[in-house]
């Protein structure tokens, strides 16, 4: 237990360096946008008819800590992160935390769902096709994976979009009707989500789904493939206690790994499907951020809580990983 | 002598990518009780999966002959093999009645399941024992085999154990059922001489201990000269010649065997050069036809070996070989 508790330490304290390393390079990358802060707040504000000297940009540079060594200023920056201040976004001056709200909570958790979902399928149907000699079977599932996989996300949301627009002339955009949007959280609140997060959740999940049921399939076929698994059946061991004790059991370990790279994936896409259904989520924020205004604070913060999300989900599927693969379990419980 | 196993006609083929490919063209065997028959022939020729065919354990791409017959004779009757098809009957030859052991040791068992589960499990699979006595046997057996500190063992994992000691706990499995067969196809081939020569005395101990039958499957005649009491010899899927140990290696008959015997090293004579088989062994996708050695042979007869297939031949009480030029010495003699 005690070896347990040590490894689980050691693997958060080596997650927060990444996490520290992630957010220095993060932190340069703001640096090099061209222009500070500063600058860029008050030629904004100079586009708005406020006459603004370069007194005033120094000022506000003062004011923002701008003028500090840079090192001094990423140590802060990264202190307040942790504890999850990210200071005010460049243009809109509102503090990030309260701007992101919910939202970067709300992605997050369509992300995870659509995961979730995409393995809730491909565990099932990645274990069946690979024990299956069915033709049919298996043909099936290449075409819709194929599908899957070549079918770009941006095109299935406007696919459907297109679709529920004349149906039902409904444009299924956004994450809330008009009058939840601003709303307080309540049951209608949450109901209301749901009804419209199914459809990113879907477009999100579909290309995930094909992708892991393409993992899952390659990772038993792998198993099934090997001498203990022939073994196990020349002592006797047969139908499903063979495939769930030894196949399934021993994929397990890789099939766990993969969640972090499946992860990374959606939340590449994240951004594109939220643009199109029109999602105010944190990917589509973060576009907005980086393309319409410059806003390094906010592109920052959102690309330091998203590979903050990535680092916590490999320490978790590396904590869980150890805990069934009896090698690192040896290492770590003696 | 009681029999107990008689294979008759085996014939295996696969289906491929590539097309249908013959791995055994009728193979016909059979085996006393407490028999130790070696099986050998270069790689490729056939040799595990003639073995893996006494327990159906050739994967779903494997089509038997129609006229394939495989019985097993035990006490309380004969079962004819290639008739089993659910998997309850193919646990009396799957770990049952016959028990197999691999060339790799470190791969045939589960990598994240301790070697006592698998064990207990085999146990609890053909016997009526309750756990604590399947943990019980499984522990006096891996005693047994030499395996010291063995209740520790038991909880062990393959990855923590040396080569050596993987394949005698593979064995102690194998053996755990008390099976009237043993297959071992090369157990120990992936060991070191010295464990290797280890493996092999404890393997000739057992088979007196326990009065089980042996096919021991392996490329090296050294090994057969000392553990087998008949060998059988194949080659690209046909048994080329088959008779007690000694006879076949002073005075073998087929020609193939002879190249065999030749490429070894002889300790009485250490300065004769060693001359391997020549030639390559043919794909399995362009089987030759009439004798399939016709293609390395250096003594194929003209328009003979090519064309006709040879039958055995009878060179001693129970010593043959399928060679039309033994048949015509024979003959002429
Ligand atoms: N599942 C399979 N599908 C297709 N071909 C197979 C399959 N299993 C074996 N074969 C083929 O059958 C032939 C005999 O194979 P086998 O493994 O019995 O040879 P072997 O005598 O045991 O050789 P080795 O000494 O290398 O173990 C080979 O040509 C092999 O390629
Ligand atoms: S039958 Fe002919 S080719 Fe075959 S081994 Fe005998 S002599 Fe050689
Ligand atoms: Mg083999």
């Amino acid at each position: 237990m005690l070896h347990f508790a040590r490894f689980v330490a050691i693997r958060a304290a080596m997650a927060v360096v990444t996490l520290v390393i992630v957010s220095f390079i993060v932190f340069s990358l703001m640096e090099l946008v061209p222009g500070d802060c500063a600058e860029r707040y008050l030629a904004f504000k100079n586009t708005q008819g406020s006459a603004i000297s370069v007194a005033d940009i120094e000022a506000e540079r003062v004011r923002l800590g701008l003028d500090k060594p840079f090192l001094t200023r990423w140590v802060i920056w990264i202190t307040n992160a942790f504890q999850g201040d990210f200071g005010e976004s460049c243009i809109l001056r509102l503090n990030i935390s309260r701007l992101l709200g919910d939202k970067f909570l709300l992605s997050l958790g369509i992300c995870l769902t659509a995961l979730a979902l995409a393995y809730a399928i491909a565990l099932p149907v990645g274990i069946i096709s690979a024990t299956s000699s069915s033709r049919l079977l298996n043909n099936t599932l290449r075409l819709v994976s194929y599908l899957g996989l070549a079918l770009p996300n941006f095109l299935l949301a406007l696919i459907i979009m297109l679709f529920a627009t004349v149906m039902w002339g409904e444009s299924l955009t956004g994450l809330f009707s008009k009058e939840f949007r601003d709303a307080p959280w309540s049951w209608e609140r949450v109901a209301d989500f749901l009804k419209h997060a199914w459809l990113p959740i879907f477009i999100l999940g579909w290309s995930a789904t094909a992708f892991a049921i393409q993992t899952v399939r390659a990772l038993m076929s792998d198993e099934i493939g090997k001498l203990y698994v022939t073994a196990a059946r020349a002592r006797g061991v047969a139908g499903r206690r063979l495939l769930w004790r030894y196949p399934a059991r021993h994929a397990l370990g890789p099939i766990i790994n993969s969640l972090g790279f499946d992860l990374n994936r959606i939340f590449n896409e994240l951004p594109v499907v939220a643009l199109i259904l029109t999602l105010t989520e944190a990917g589509s924020l973060l576009i907005e951020a980086l393309a319409r205004s410059n806003d390094q604070q906010l592109a920052g913060a959102i690309i330091f809580l998203l590979t903050g999300s990535i680092v916590a989900v490999n320490f978790a599927t590396d904590v869980i990983l150890a805990l069934t693969d009896p090698r690192v379990r040896r290492s770590i419980l003696g | 002598m009681t029999r107990l196993l008689d294979v008759e006609n085996l014939t295996l083929q696969f289906d491929t990518d590539e097309g249908r490919i013959t791995a055994v063209d009728g193979v016909s065997f059979s085996l006393e009780q407490g028999e130790v028959l070696g099986l050998v022939g270069e790689s490729g020729s056939g040799k595990s999966v003639t073995a893996k065919s006494l327990m159906k354990l050739n994967p779903g791409n494997a089509i038997y002959g129609p006229q394939t017959r495989i019985a097993l004779h035990l006490d309380d009757g004969s079962v004819d093999i290639m008739s089993l098809r659910t998997s309850s009957e193919l646990q009396l030859v799957r770990g049952g009645a016959i028990s197999m052991i691999f060339q790799e040791p470190m791969a045939s068992f589960a990598p994240a399941i301790t070697i006592g589960k698998q064990m207990v499990e085999q146990l609890l699979i053909h016997t009526d024992m309750s756990k604590k006595q399947a943990r019980e046997l499984s522990i006096e057996m891996l005693a047994r085999v030499g395996i010291s500190d063995a209740s520790r063992r038991f909880d062990q994992y393959a990855f923590e154990l040396s080569g050596g000691m993987r394949q005698r706990a593979m064995i102690a499995m194998a053996l755990s059922t008390r099976p009237r067969l043993l297959i071992a196809d090369e157990p120990t081939t992936a060991l070191d001489v010295t464990i290797q020569a280890q493996v092999i005395e404890l393997m000739k101990d057992l088979v007196a201990e326990f009065g089980m039958a042996i096919i021991f499957i392996t490329h090296d005649l050294g090994v057969i000269a000392q553990t087998a009491d008949t060998v059988a010899v194949m080659y690209l899927g046909r048994l080329v010649e088959r008779g007690p140990v000694r006879e076949v290696l002073r005075s073998p008959g087929h020609p193939y065997t002879r190249g065999l015997l030749e490429a070894l090293p002889d300790l009485e004579d250490l300065d004769r050069p060693l001359t391997p088989v020549p030639g390559d062994i043919p794909s399995p996708l362009e089987r030759p036809s009439g004798c399939v050695f016709h293609t390395r042979c250096q003594v194929a007869i003209e328009g003979l070996c090519r064309r006709e297939v040879p039958q055995f031949v009878d060179l001693d009480e129970h010593h043959r070989a399928a060679c039309h030029l033994v048949a015509r010495e024979r003959g002429a003699a």
